[in-house]
């Protein structure tokens, strides 16, 4: 027991392993800003896994493609933004049911980015990081937030922005609505099923930027098992942080960092039981839902499709 | 039939307060019309009623000029121009609004965000709720625009539905049956405010109804329809309500449930009701100190004690919101009293316990078929045996040949219009649905009866057939549980008539001492 | 309601409205066909444009599949020990679906059922027979109980079981990691001579394995036989039985269900428990079949079963019968995938056709229902 406060203490007086925390939370929070807005209207989409592996492939191929970050960038988040809009039509536009073409797309990205990634080979390097001066001299944390590559650096005003999207404006109010009611929101004059498709648009620009970060700065490469669960992950601690943003970065924050945790410690020299740290967030989240479950609201509609004409 | 008065023809050439002109419109739902060539006129600074019973096909012709709905023939025109109105936007940015009934507005939001939904505009919270503030104060509508919906009472949402409409300014306003969930005090408030409405800037209103009275009071005008076809149009001033009534359904209407039906007593009727004995039959149910709370914590039913004897017909009146809903539901196995005793024929029944009132012995009508009476995906035959398949199975197998002689009994005996007992629920109308619903819950002989709005949104001839179902149910020895909100309808089949507020009796009438003045204001809330 | 000029003659007015427009049960068969024709084109036309981009022959590797899943000889075989462990994973999904609880952690409960068949076959000494029946009753108690986490949180605390069964699904296999930390579990001893130690249980004897047949050069266990028979009495129970209509009335309208009789709780939770329960089978039945690890247990040893089963019993729109077809093409599908490895063509593909697939037979349903509820919902707006 004592080892293991001990093992905590050591880790965290570790750079690389704040470094790699913040790293992984930084790609959950990616997936997890979007699917928190899509789910705020109503969808559930499994297929987030998805669209964070083809991103990372995306933003490879681009990169290999051009020898630009930028570029490689771009093509992760129009490869993000194909799976969610797949997702979007199947589910949203021809009602099919939302969970096996989440599933569906999961399996199918996965075969196709093998499959393409063995075809093409496209060759990708680790990016260099960015320092911002002073801010990254910071000791133990420093480098970890202001000592990454400039990808990471968008994930601060992204939950900014989409909180502002989806609080401030016309279009968040309407997707809030129709999360909670979409008949009442239908006969308001809105389009229910567009503001959904649309949320889940948003999804998959932001899971193509975390993947494009994930393969491009994080670890330099693709291979199939780069997102390995964590689109899972992202949709735990939407769920966690009660269907609220600042509980989704929370929910992120604390996932990526039990995950970092069973990480570094092999580096440290430990091996403490990683199957239990790798269930972790799963189970906290279970537990958290269990426990919050009166308190934490889900939206009304969540997961129920929405024709018009039906009750 | 010859209208009672006639009007000018529709080719004459458009009058300058003209706000609404529908010339010949026709809709079409494969064999049946809903609308059959429809001319009404709505005019500025009038408040017109639109009068039928359910099923006239006064709602398709809203839908219609709200963009639900599109018009297979005939043409539209708003303040003299042709217009195609194909979808809600499309309505609004023309200037019609409406005041729906239900299914507009989304609870976790508050009153502002509600208003706001819909609209094409930037966002500008401050500037919604200013106007909120306005149209509150003017229409004399007063609510807080930072209130979360879902906290707000059905009288205060219907407000909430007005300022939503009235905030775009619409010079054409349809209110869609409004007084449903209103108490009569909340009625009478609605209806100056209406006046003001249309007073303000000339605008054309629209008043849906089938209730005789309520026509009469508040509007300047009256369309009439029956079947899809207007039957009649007169100004208000000069009409009686059996004028109204005969036009409605087509004949000189002189049974009194008929006339229940539409609304027709005033609150100045001397009522006389027919002499009926009394029931003196054994007491067969009986809610002792009832207490149960909501979901939020509220109170719904504060120590109700009801006793229902066998053959009695006993009427609870109200308002809706008042504990009804929570007191049927109990009484459904759907709900567990937090205290009180339930017992039926002598024994306690545990609450909240699936199936145990079924068990019982008793049957309910519920509110909302489609919430807790049928199951839409299954097949009338299958809905019929819902309570008891045991009534068709054999050593827990269904045997499909008995299913469907006992439906095809059930659908003979009780005028059930389907193609064949295989036919899913959801194809059926509402009327027929209210009887495979009654039909089920009599076929299990049972002891207690509660019928929870039974007439809601049905026909005349539906109207009819559940009370005389219910008579006969009551003749039989059944103890009738009557919950309704409305008062005609109860008048006409109760023995003995409670009041419920806030979860409690608030009086109680004997048939032959019914006093309109003394209901009103009993379920108003005032004590008496 | 078209009535007749105003002739209504006088007396009783029992408005009788003309029988309502019943949209028939299927549009009609043109339509379906088509709608399939056009999809399941769609995504072959789609697999093969993905082939020849990257430089591939796309009659070869459609050849290479065909020939692989069922021309070969003994293919049907190897089909059929695949095809059985889908079926009782789709089965149980659909025992679930009619209930009214969505399940999508059968890939867990495959696992966790699988993990206790196995620790029961390693550990239990005793006659063949009875040790048979300890670990059938153990693979299923495991899925059941796995599932039935979810169906209490979801009875006693309300959380929405979609989530819970989902996420189980990583709890799932870092237990089974758990397990082969040691050998008091599942780890089998490392045997003499090899160096190291491998991630496997002990090989399940011989009395406990499921016996196989030879029909027409194809081999497979014959628990095929009683996966059909289970599929069959699943369609008998629902459609005949007061049970299964009771089931079948808690997912339709879980109120009117209350209301009748059949308490949420207590059926819907039964009903989790059998899903599990089915799907922990069919990780015994993968085990003790011979095809899946040579009679042995290992991390990953579900291989995707438990999420390709559930999408059986979805694109076979949880009709039990159906599901036996569906079983058998996903089945072959991955037959045909194993052969394309042997002979180099990337195996990729069959993921991805196999995804194009489920894809494509998604979309002629949902098509066909929004129509038919659409056209249900005119005909009864028609009498507002």
């Amino acid at each position: 027991m004592i080892a293991v406060v001990s093992e905590f203490f050591d880790v965290l007086g570790s750079d690389a392993a704040w470094k790699s925390a913040v790293a992984i939370t930084a790609v959950l929070l990616f997936g997890a800003s979007g699917e928190w807005a899509a789910e705020r209207a109503g969808t559930l989409n499994i297929s987030v896994e998805g669209m964070l592996l083809a991103g990372a492939f995306g933003a490879v191929v681009g990169y290999s493609l051009t020898e630009r970050a930028t570029v490689g960038l771009l093509f992760g988040i129009a490869a993000g933004f194909s799976v969610a809009f797949v997702q979007a039509e199947m589910s949203h536009r021809l009602t099919a049911d939302q969970f096996v073409v989440g599933l569906a797309l999961n399996i199918l990205v996965l075969g196709l980015s093998g499959f393409l990634d063995g075809e093409i080979g496209p060759t990708a390097r680790r990016l260099p990081t960015n320092d911002i001066p002073l801010l990254s001299d910071i000791p133990l944390v420093g480098e970890a937030f202001f000592g990454q590559s400039w990808l990471m650096y968008l994930i601060y005003p992204l939950p900014v922005i989409v909180w502002w999207l989806v609080y401030r404006t016309r279009w968040g109010l309407e997707v809030r609505a129709v999360g909670e009611n979409p008949q009442s929101a239908d006969v308001s004059g809105i389009d229910v099923n567009k503001r959904r498709r649309q949320s889940i648009y948003l999804a998959g620009l932001t899971s193509g930027m975390g993947g494009a970060y994930l393969s491009l700065a994080v670890v330099g490469t693709f291979t199939d098992s780069i997102v390995g669960g964590r689109g899972f992950i992202a949709i735990a601690a939407v769920i966690f942080g009660g269907w609220t943003l600042r509980g989704t970065i929370l929910g992120c924050a604390l996932f990526g960092s039990v995950v970092s945790f069973r990480l570094s410690l092999p580096a440290l020299g430990y091996s403490l039981n990683s199957e239990m740290l790798t269930a972790a967030p799963f189970i906290v989240t279970i537990l958290g839902m269990a426990v919050f479950a009166h308190r934490v609201r889900a939206p009304e509609a969540l997961t129920r499709p929405f024709v018009r004409g039906l009750r | 039939m010859e209208p009672l008065v006639t009007t000018t023809s529709s080719a004459a050439t458009p009058v300058a307060d003209e706000a609404v002109r529908l010339e010949r419109v026709t809709k079409r739902y494969g064999a049946v019309v809903a609308c059959d060539a429809v001319d009404l006129t709505l005019r500025r600074g009038a408040i017109h009623g639109v009068l039928g019973e359910n099923g006239a096909g006064k709602s398709t012709l809203m839908k219609i000029l709200i963009g639900l709905v599109t018009p297979d023939g005939g043409r539209v025109h708003i303040h003299g121009q042709q217009c195609d109105i194909d979808d809600p936007a499309t309505a609004a940015k023309l200037g019609i609004g409406m005041v729906h009934q239900h299914f507009s507005l989304v609870d976790p939001l508050t009153v502002w965000e509600n208003v706001a939904l819909g609209e094409e505009a930037r966002l500008r919270p401050a500037q919604v709720r200013t106007r909120v503030a306005e149209i509150s104060e003017k229409y004399g509508l007063g609510i807080d625009p930072d209130a979360t919906v879902g906290d707000l009472t059905p009288g205060l949402r219907q407000r909430v539905e007005i300022i939503k409409c009235l905030r775009r300014d619409p010079s054409i306003v349809i209110f869609d049956e409004p007084t449903s969930v209103l108490t009569p005090e909340e009625s009478a408030q609605l209806f100056t405010t209406l006046r003001r409405v249309v007073a303000d800037e000339g605008r054309a209103v629209a008043l849906v109804s089938h209730k005789l009275d309520e026509v009469l009071h508040a509007t300047d005008e009256i369309t009439i329809m029956r079947s899809g076809r207007v039957v009649d149009r007169t100004p208000t001033a000069g009409t009686t309500p059996s004028d109204l009534a005969k036009a409605m359904v087509g004949r000189s209407v002189s049974l009194r449930s008929e006339r229940a039906a539409f609304g027709a007593v005033a609150a100045t009727d001397t009522v006389t009701l027919e002499e009926v004995a009394a029931p003196d039959g054994p007491v067969v149910l009986t809610v002792t100190e009832s207490r149960l709370r909501g979901r939020d914590g509220d109170i719904k039913l504060d120590g109700l004690s009801v006793r229902v004897r066998a053959g009695e017909i006993l009427g609870v009146a109200g308002v809706e919101g008042n504990g009804q809903d929570e007191l049927v539901e109990v009484l459904s196995s759907l709900a567990r009293l937090d205290s009180g005793e339930v017992t039926v024929s002598g024994s306690p029944v545990v609450t909240g316990r699936a199936g145990a009132m079924a068990a019982a012995g008793v049957a309910v009508i519920p509110a909302d078929r489609h919430d807790s009476g049928v199951v839409l995906d299954m097949s009338i035959a299958e809905n019929l045996v819902l309570v008891e398949p045991s009534q068709v199975a054999a050593r827990g197998l269904m045997d499909p040949g008995r299913m469907r002689a006992h439906a095809t009994r059930l659908i003979d005996e009780y005028e059930i219009a389907c193609p064949g007992p295989d036919a899913p629920m959801w194809s059926l109308s509402g009327g027929n649905q209210q009887r495979v619903v009654l039909a089920r819950e009599l076929s299990c002989e049972p002891v207690v009866l509660v019928a929870a709005q039974p007439t809601r949104g049905l026909d005349v001839g539906a109207i009819e057939f559940m009370g005389s179902q219910i008579r006969a149910a009551a003749e039989r020895g059944v103890a009738v549980l009557l919950i309704s909100s409305e008062l005609e309808e109860l008048l006409e089949l109760s023995h003995r008539i409670i009041v419920l507020s806030d979860g409690q009796i608030a009086g109680e009438m004997q048939r032959d001492e019914v006093d309109m003045d003394r209901l009103g204001l009993l379920m108003g809330g005032s004590a008496a | 309601m078209s009535v007749d000029a105003d002739t209504s003659v006088a007396g009783p007015t029992t408005v009788t409205p003309t029988s309502p427009q019943v949209p028939s049960r299927f549009s009609s068969w043109s339509e379906i066909v088509v709608l399939y024709a056009i999809s399941i084109f769609g995504a072959l036309a789609i697999s093969a444009l993905l082939v020849t981009v990257t430089g591939g022959e796309w009659r070869s590797v459609f050849s290479a599949l065909l020939d692989g899943s069922l021309l070969a000889p003994g293919r049907w075989g190897t089909t059929i020990g695949s095809a059985t462990p889908l079926l009782l994973v789709a089965l149980g999904t659909i025992v679930n679906a009619k209930a009214g609880y969505v399940n999508i952690g059968q890939e867990g409960q495959l696992l966790i059922g699988g993990g206790a068949a196995a620790f029961v076959g390693v550990h239990l000494g005793g006659p063949g027979p009875i040790v048979f029946v300890a670990i059938v009753l153990a693979g299923i108690v495991g899925g059941a109980l796995w599932a039935g986490i979810a169906a209490g949180l979801r009875n006693w605390r309300g959380v929405p079981e979609v989530l819970t069964t989902l996420l189980l699904v990583s709890v799932a296999s870092q237990v089974i990691g758990l397990g082969f930390r040691s050998e008091s579990f599942l780890l089998a001893p490392i045997t003499e001579g090899s160096g190291t130690q491998v991630s496997q249980t002990l090989q399940m004897p011989d009395g406990v394995r499921i016996p196989r047949i030879t029909i027409f050069g194809n081999e497979f266990p014959v628990s095929v036989f009683a996966a059909v028979v289970f599929a069959a009495l699943l369609a008998l129970v629902l459609t005949r039985t007061v049970v299964g209509f009771r089931l079948r009335m808690l997912g339709a309208n879980a109120r009117t269900a209350m209301r009748s009789g059949v308490d949420s709780v207590r059926v819907g939770s039964a009903a989790m428990l059998i899903s599990g329960g089915f799907a922990g089978l069919a990780g015994t039945v993968m085990l003790l079949g011979g095809d899946f690890g040579g009679y042995r247990f290992s991390p990953g040893f579900s291989i995707n079963f438990g999420w390709t089963g559930l999408l059986v019993a979805l694109v076979a729109r949880e009709r039990a019968l159906a599901a036996v077809a569906v079983s058998f093409v996903f089945a072959s599908l991955m037959t045909g995938s194993g052969f394309l490895a042997a002979t180099g063509v990337e195996r990729r593909i069959t993921d991805v056709v196999q995804a194009l697939l489920v894809l494509a037979l998604l979309i002629p349903p949902a098509v066909l229902f929004v129509r038919t509820r659409r056209r249900a919902a005119a005909a009864r707006e028609a009498r507002t």
